[in-house]
């Protein structure tokens, strides 16, 4: 029901952040997508090049769940949108739930439903034309089949092994920007973003100072060999912070004044 | 399932307080309180009209009557709730309609379907009747119409909720001359035993003939909470001549002087509540011993 009611506002915003994104996702891959009249689009292996996917995807994707997040309390900035929405007859740990759903479940997983469509559909296109590649520039080296950028890291035990520990990340990122569109009254996006860096900024100078104190006297030795629990530690202490942005922005949502 | 419990236990035995303020402190910053120590008890079965000043903290009373602010101490009881824990329970008893409202743009229809639920005494052919008789065209967006249509579909859908507790924060604003008539009307009908209705406003004309208790704020406490049959029976609203020692206040018009004076003769008069208004202001303490 409080889903439901929160999707009149909400729904207008999400579909139009994804429109843009899915026309921003067609227009970089058109660009830069090989072709057979461009050079230099494959190694030695045969493989096509579509490195430019990587970043993309995680660009637009930083981009896409944090403007979600970011906008979805920016009503509670607004006076009279702020009356209705907090004098709507449910809990505050429903409006917090409802928040969490939709920016953290419905953003996250709708972004890599539309990546993965646009994706697909450009990887059966250039695989539809690869006779084209191998006639047109090199007939020694066959071509490969491009495969989706998913099933690129689910099938590569390496990729898999690393990206494991970060998929808590995009739910870190929307936690930061929910508890900025709760916290502050305008300029979310912006006020967030420049408070992540300055308080970064401190944290990673203090922690830098730290280390530097407490281990100057000390020989350092390679941490290669505890890779693995370098990683962990980034995944729980992730999660931990998470979490703890989560609370917050239940607090902060509870305390909320007109 | 207790607190429900104890609610119906505040309902059967407290039927007559549906408000009570003890000590309320509040204040947008410490330094400058709004309100120091304000005690009140409001009552189902009643219309009160919320009047003050600019300034004097009429909107930011019926806030702490909705929890959307929090006072620095002293308590609030609303239904047998705590406002400021926004429970569902009284958040469905509170129609508020606030002098800014926002609404999306969607039809009636969707407006209704995502909200209504959320209300279990929701009357929906209430609401039809309603906005038939505030001559809303109901295909509109809401987003599209004008800001008096827009100000009668937020009343039709609070008063459809059947919320206990209606508070109207400068509902007439806006509203064209056949349209405070319906709004008064409709208010007048919409009044029941069991609900207790508050409306704020400067606009004390608009309300005449329909709130039974004055509520006046000013110098960060109530200044007078009295019912117009009280009004009337201990002062009497006159045009006079001259002005002599009997008259509280006065104000010169057209034909000499609006004045408040003691009922002395028990006189039945109509209470000119812009009168009352600026007489409470100018010359509070000559009303104290009428009003405690």
């Amino acid at each position: 029901m409080l889903l439901k009611r929160q999707w009149l506002d909400f729904g207008k915003i999400y579909f139009g952040v994804l429109i843009v994104l899915v026309g921003i996702i067609i227009a970089i891959y058109s660009y830069f997508i090989p072709t057979p009249k461009s050079g230099h689009f494959f190694d030695y292996d045969g493989n096509l090049d579509m490195r430019f996917r990587y970043g993309l995807f995680m660009l637009l994707g930083f981009f896409f769940i944090s403007i979600i997040a970011s906008g979805y309390y920016n009503n509670l900035g607004q006076k009279s949108r702020a009356i209705l929405e907090l004098m709507t007859p449910a809990s505050t740990f429903e409006k917090f739930l409802a928040g969490i759903f939709y920016t953290a479940i419905v953003s996250v997983f709708s972004y890599l439903l539309v990546f993965y469509i646009v994706d697909a559909g450009f990887v059966k296109y250039l695989n539809s034309n690869l006779p084209a590649f191998s006639s047109t520039l090199n007939k020694k080296t066959s071509i490969k089949d491009v495969d989706g950028i998913f099933y690129e890291v689910i099938n590569d035990a390496n990729y898999l092994r690393y990206s494991r520990y970060f998929f808590v990340f995009p739910f870190l990122f929307t936690s930061i920007f929910l508890l900025g569109s709760v916290y502050f009254n305008r300029f979310h996006y912006i006020k967030t973003a420049m408070a992540v860096m300055i308080f970064t900024g401190i944290a990673g100078y203090i922690i830098y100072k730290i280390g530097y104190l407490l281990t100057q006297d000390m020989v350092s030795i390679s941490i290669v060999s505890k890779e693995d629990s370098v990683l962990q530690s980034t995944f729980i202490v992730t999660l931990i912070i998470t979490i703890i942005m989560w609370l917050i922005t239940f607090i902060r949502l509870k305390e909320k004044e007109v | 399932m207790i607190k429900i419990a104890y609610t119906l236990v505040y309902y059967l035995t407290n039927t007559v307080d549906m408000i009570q303020i003890n000590n309320l402190n509040f204040g947008y910053n410490k330094h400058s309180p709004l309100f120091k120590n304000m005690s009140m008890q409001l009552s189902a079965g009643h219309i009160y009209g919320l009047l003050g000043k600019n300034g004097a903290g009429k909107s930011s009373l019926l806030k702490n009557l909705a929890g959307l602010v929090y006072a620095q101490s002293g308590t609030l009881n609303v239904l047998g709730f705590d406002p400021k824990k926004r429970q569902p329970a009284l958040l469905e008893q509170i129609c508020f309609i606030p002098e800014e409202f926002y609404l999306p743009a969607v039809k009636i229809d969707s407006y209704i379907k995502a909200n209504a639920p959320f209300y279990k005494n929701f009357d929906h052919d209430y609401f039809n009747d309603l906005i038939k008789e505030f001559d809303i065209p109901v295909g509109q967006k809401l987003i599209n119409m004008s800001y008096g249509q827009k100000k009668k579909v937020i009343i039709a859908f609070g008063l459809a909720t059947q919320a206990k507790l209606v508070i109207m924060d400068e509902p007439t604003n806006g509203l064209d001359i056949p349209s405070k008539a319906q709004f008064r009307k409709i208010m007048a009908s919409a009044l029941t035993e069991d609900r207790c209705i508050i409306i704020s406003t400067h606009q004390v004309r608009d309300l005449d003939n329909l709130i039974d208790t004055v509520i006046m704020l000013d110098e960060n406490d109530i200044a007078l909470k009295a019912s117009v049959e009280e009004i009337t029976e201990k002062l009497t609203f006159k045009k006079v001549k001259e002005i002599d020692a009997s008259i509280i206040y006065a104000e010169p018009s057209l034909s000499g002087f609006n004045a408040v004076m003691p009922n002395f003769h028990q006189e039945d008069s109509k209470l000119d509540m812009e009168l009352l208004f600026n007489a409470i202001l100018a010359e509070k303490n000559k009303f104290k011993p009428y009003f405690n």
